[in-house]
């Protein structure tokens, strides 16, 4: 090995993550962060795609090996359970007949099934697991975050990939529901990444289709209430 | 079953034809459980995988009309990146040095795998163009799903020297992947 002595230059930026995150070479949080990029800038999503194509052939390494017959059947009770509870039931020709009832009982079964492996895919009662994403940029700026926000946490996930506020300032992030004056969530911890908790009030602004602004405000934020520098980054709130 | 055909099926699975998506499981589930399983090396763990990635197919079907990829290579991607997914989520960057390097003893050489994709691919060309280690880390990573962690573990250096000259390579690869 000449690992020190090596040089030359490196792949960077964003088609080195898109390299990084198709090969699988990412620890587990800098993984996380590309897939919610892959599903909210498009730009990022094609760089990985064209990395995927290029090294695609490599996959002619894995070999085929036979799947339990178990497995479709597991699938297609997670997929379809209550569809074939609905599809026996709607016909009426075939009510008293053996073969209904056999049916139903394979039906009831699957249903039966599907109810309780049901809270291992959805968490029961009111307690969701919603998540909005958001790619925050702006026109003209070099700033650029990517918020998550956890419904069952009540907290936001900020990661910033480029850009810091101007020597004595802080960042602010704001939530702007429909045509409503923004609302502060707070001044934005420094750091490439930061976890902000959002009080109970303020969740329920907290919606798909509200949007996420960063301002430049003076060190602590703004003093009014309002944001009172330029908006630096937005974005719109997804649910995925 | 040729490309096309199985580009049809995943086509009638985005309109939630259950018949193509069977037809679509009886074609590919081999091929995606031994993703799964290099990557997992656990059986069990695997078997749950697949489940999950064809769950994502049949919801997420409607994406392959975007996307560059092949069709088997659109599904290879749904599985290979899912089982990066749970490994990542099972083996903390900071944690099981001792596993990683375990599993990493019965791989085969990069010359088997080089012999499975065919001279006429290009990446197999390109690669072949790096030292061989450095075409060996890159293999290594995308077959098996091996972190910078734990290929700075196998290679003993630095994880920022891995992940310096892992880019280093991949500058080199893309630009003769465009030449």
């Amino acid at each position: 090995m000449s690992l020190v002595d090596d040089q030359g230059p490196e792949l960077g930026g964003d088609d080195a993550v898109a390299a990084e995150y198709v090969l699988g070479v990412l620890a587990g949080d800098e993984r996380q962060l590309a897939t919610l990029r892959i599903e909210t800038e498009q730009a990022f999503a094609r760089l990985v795609d064209r990395w995927e194509a290029y090294f695609a052939p490599l996959a002619a390494a894995y070999a085929s090996v036979d799947v339990p017959a178990s497995i479709k059947q597991a699938i297609d009770l997670r997929l379809f359970a209550s569809g074939q509870v609905a599809q026996a039931a709607a016909r009426p020709g075939l009510l008293g007949t053996l073969v209904f009832w056999r049916g139903l009982a394979v039906a009831a079964l699957a249903a039966l099934a599907f109810y309780v492996a049901a809270p291992l895919i959805n968490p029961p009662g009111e307690i969701s697991d919603q998540r909005l994403v958001a790619s925050l940029t702006a026109e003209g700026s070099a700033v650029r975050y990517l918020a998550v926000y956890e419904e069952r946490t009540g907290d936001i996930g900020l990661s910033r990939i480029a850009g810091e506020p101007v020597q004595g300032h802080d960042f602010e992030l704001w939530v702007i529901e429909g045509q409503q004056a923004p609302v502060s969530l707070g001044v934005i911890p420094g750091g490439e990444s930061a976890r902000m908790p959002v009080n109970e009030a303020l969740r329920a602004k907290l919606v798909s289709g509200a949007v996420f602004a960063i301002s430049e405000e003076p060190a602590g934020g703004s003093a009014t209430g309002k944001p009172t520098g330029p908006v630096v980054a937005a974005g719109d709130l997804k649910s995925i | 079953m040729t490309p096309q055909d199985i580009t049809k099926l995943i086509v009638r699975v985005s309109l939630k034809d259950r018949a193509a998506f069977d037809s679509l499981y009886r074609e590919t589930s081999a091929k995606l459980f031994g993703v799964c399983l290099r990557i997992l090396n656990d059986r069990g763990e695997a078997e749950e995988a697949l489940q999950e990635v064809f769950v994502k197919i049949w919801t997420k079907s409607d994406r392959f009309a975007v996307s560059d990829l092949s069709p088997i290579s659109w599904l290879v991607a749904i599985a290979r990146n899912h089982a990066i997914d749970v490994i990542r989520a099972r083996r903390p960057a900071t944690a099981d040095i001792d596993a990683a390097v375990d599993i990493s003893d019965p791989k085969p050489g990069p010359e088997a795998l080089a012999v499975a994709g065919g001279e006429s691919e290009r990446v197999h060309r390109c690669l072949d163009e790096l030292e061989n280690d450095r075409a060996a880390a890159v293999r290594g990573a995308y077959i098996e799903g091996d972190s910078y962690f734990e290929l700075a573990e196998r290679f003993a250096v630095p994880l920022n020297t891995m992940r310096t000259w892992l880019r280093r390579s991949l500058i080199k690869l893309k630009e003769c992947l465009e030449r």
